[in-house]
């Protein structure tokens, strides 16, 4: 994310040493027409939290104050 | 030296009770805590295990009388507290807190095993769920684990770190200036990977945001504070240590998010960890005192990073956190103060999500422009702000609409049939760190390594022989006496020193006898 308006203080660029190897990938890899399914089937989910939910949810939500 | 990082989590939950109600939430909280004790045998006849309460003092300050406040606190019967509390097999806590369900993890070593017990802590309140609509079907309850209600209030995801008292009393009490140089910069930054996102503000027109990384930079008001329910600080000043005071401390953070992602989950505990660890080896040597903390904590969670120092020099949010994470480095190669449990992995993964964060494009609406590492599937804001967008995309929504403060309460439902992020979990669209075994073993089994091992073992064993417990000490009742074994050093009670005394004793007067002996 773009931050370097006005940065008095030099980055610092993070140097990854040799050995070391990305234990973290992005993402596992997954054909295109199964992730299109995936979100097919995540939309319709949203859409029946959606309906579920009903209209006075967010009124019926309120809570105390905690702790 | 530093000592290990003993942490617990006390989680929060939004309790939901749609339409007319019958019982109260705190009645509905009750219930949920009493089917739950009743499912794992805690309310089984002769067995009244409390929550003892002689050791919670919330109205004194670590800074001195000066701080603390006085007021008439008031005892609860027996039976009150029973159907507030259930202490549990696994050295947990489920009880009401006010009028929420609450659970506090036992005390863990790792920050992996803190997300698994605080996961565990999912399952134990969809159980207890379950187990209370079993006796009453006509109980309309659900349970949110997030922060928000979109009417004004907050509620909280609480860490408590373990901390050597010399130490803590010179960051905190002597020095503060201390804590201020490096604890809290890093603290109010660590929003960028571990804040749990929402939609709008709470501070109306001073706020133009329409999504906010962090769910409780709004609720805080102050570095520094004995108070949890308004004027809230950064770092709670409770003294109430839980152990030996004179060797140990708990250092109570009560700025954090509650975390659906075991990834942000995990890098928020274990890079606090190492950052505590740092500060107690006197390892922050530079002084990166923050000019305004609270507002760069809200400017930071309104996407505004340039971070101004008290020094006068300007930062950006990400680059202050790429400062820690350059020292940590050193420090964990170091050797100095015990090693930190999976500190590469904590490392590495706060690496890739400085990285990923440096390349992540946002347009000036905040829609996801690139993603190149894929966060939404790893941090919590990042993953609500992506499917926030998928929806006001395809139905051309403004942030304004009232669904999307419906997904982003239903992100926290810890329901499958209506948890986004449970559906997200589920389809493999969110990456994990752990497996569901270790979490489903730290639903009945307390954490081998910390003095949870000793409370959890006591209770799964001899429940019908306690009194009484809290976090540091098991009280027995032997009829003629009540004999208490005290736990004041949170490292001490593992399974390495117990397992063996709990093989051999068929009762506690045999437990107590060998500890004796």
């Amino acid at each position: 994310m773009s931050e370097s308006r006005q940065t008095q203080i030099p980055k610092r660029k993070r140097t990854k040493p040799e050995d070391e190897t990305e234990a973290i990938t992005p993402a596992p890899l997954i054909s295109e027409e199964a992730k299109k399914q995936k979100l097919k089937e995540l939309d319709e989910f949203m859409e029946d939290v959606l309906q579920k939910a009903g209209e006075e949810f967010l009124d019926e939500f309120k809570q105390v104050e905690g702790e | 030296m530093s000592i290990p990082k003993v942490v617990g989590i006390e989680e929060e939950y939004a309790i939901h009770m749609p339409g007319e109600q019958v019982l109260t939430p705190f009645q509905a909280s009750c219930t949920l805590v009493n089917a739950y004790a009743r499912k794992v045998g805690l309310r089984a006849p002769g067995t009244r295990l409390l929550w003892d309460y002689g050791h919670e003092t919330p109205f004194k300050d670590i800074r001195g009388p000066l701080f603390g406040k006085i007021t008439n606190q008031q005892t609860i019967s027996d039976e009150e507290n029973l159907r507030i509390n259930a202490v549990l097999p696994n050295g947990a806590r489920l009880y009401t807190d006010h009028a929420h369900p609450e659970y506090s993890t036992p005390e863990c070593l790792s920050a992996r095993d803190a997300v698994a017990c605080d996961k565990a802590g999912e399952l134990i309140v969809r159980e207890a769920l379950a187990a209370a609509r079993d006796v009453a079907p006509w109980l309309k309850v659900k349970l949110f684990k997030n922060n928000i209600d979109y009417q004004g209030h907050s509620f909280g995801c609480h860490e408590n770190y373990l901390m050597d008292a010399a130490a803590h009393e010179e960051c905190f009490v002597r020095d503060p200036g201390k804590a201020m140089r490096g604890l809290v910069p890093f603290l109010v930054t660590r929003q960028l990977f571990a804040g749990s996102g929402r939609i709008g503000s709470e501070r109306g027109q001073a706020s133009s945001a329409p999504y906010l990384i962090s769910q409780r930079s709004d609720f805080i008001e102050n570095i520094f504070g004995l108070e949890t329910m308004y004027a809230r600080p950064i770092i709670n000043t409770r003294e109430e240590h839980h152990a030996d005071p004179t060797r140990f401390r708990r250092l109570h953070l009560i700025v954090g998010d509650a975390n659906m992602s075991e990834f942000a989950g995990f890098l928020k505990i274990g890079s606090t960890q190492i950052v505590l660890q740092m500060l107690e080896d006197g390892y922050l040597t530079e002084d990166l005192s923050l000019r305004d903390p609270v507002d760069a904590l809200r400017k930071v969670a309104e996407f505004n990073f340039p971070v101004e120092l008290a020094d006068g020099r300007t930062i950006g949010a990400l680059d202050l956190q790429r400062e820690f994470l350059a020292k940590a480095e050193q420090y964990c190669r170091s050797g100095i103060g015990p090693a930190v449990p999976d500190a590469q992995l904590i490392l590495q993964s706060w690496a890739y999500a400085l990285d990923g964060l440096e390349e992540l494009r946002l347009s000036k609406e905040l829609d996801l422009v690139d993603d190149p590492r894929m966060l939404s599937r790893r941090l919590d804001w990042v993953a609500k702000l992506w499917l926030i967008q998928r929806y006001r995309e395809s139905k051309d929504r403004s942030w304004d609409s009232p669904a999307l403060r419906v997904f982003d309460l239903q992100y926290h439902n810890i329901e499958p049939e209506s948890g986004l992020f449970r559906r997200l979990q589920s389809q493999g669209l969110v990456e994990r760190i752990l497996d569901d075994a270790e979490i489903s073993q730290r639903v009945g089994t307390a954490p081998p390594d910390t003095r949870a091992y000793f409370r959890g073992k006591c209770i799964e064993r001899f429940a019908g022989e306690i009194i009484f417990v809290n976090w540091e000490v098991v009280g027995f009742d032997h009829g003629e006496v009540h004999r208490m074994v005290p736990l004041l050093n949170p490292l001490k009670g593992t399974k390495e020193q117990f397992r063996e005394v709990f093989d051999r004793c068929a009762n506690s007067r045999e437990l107590l006898a060998m500890i004796r002996s």
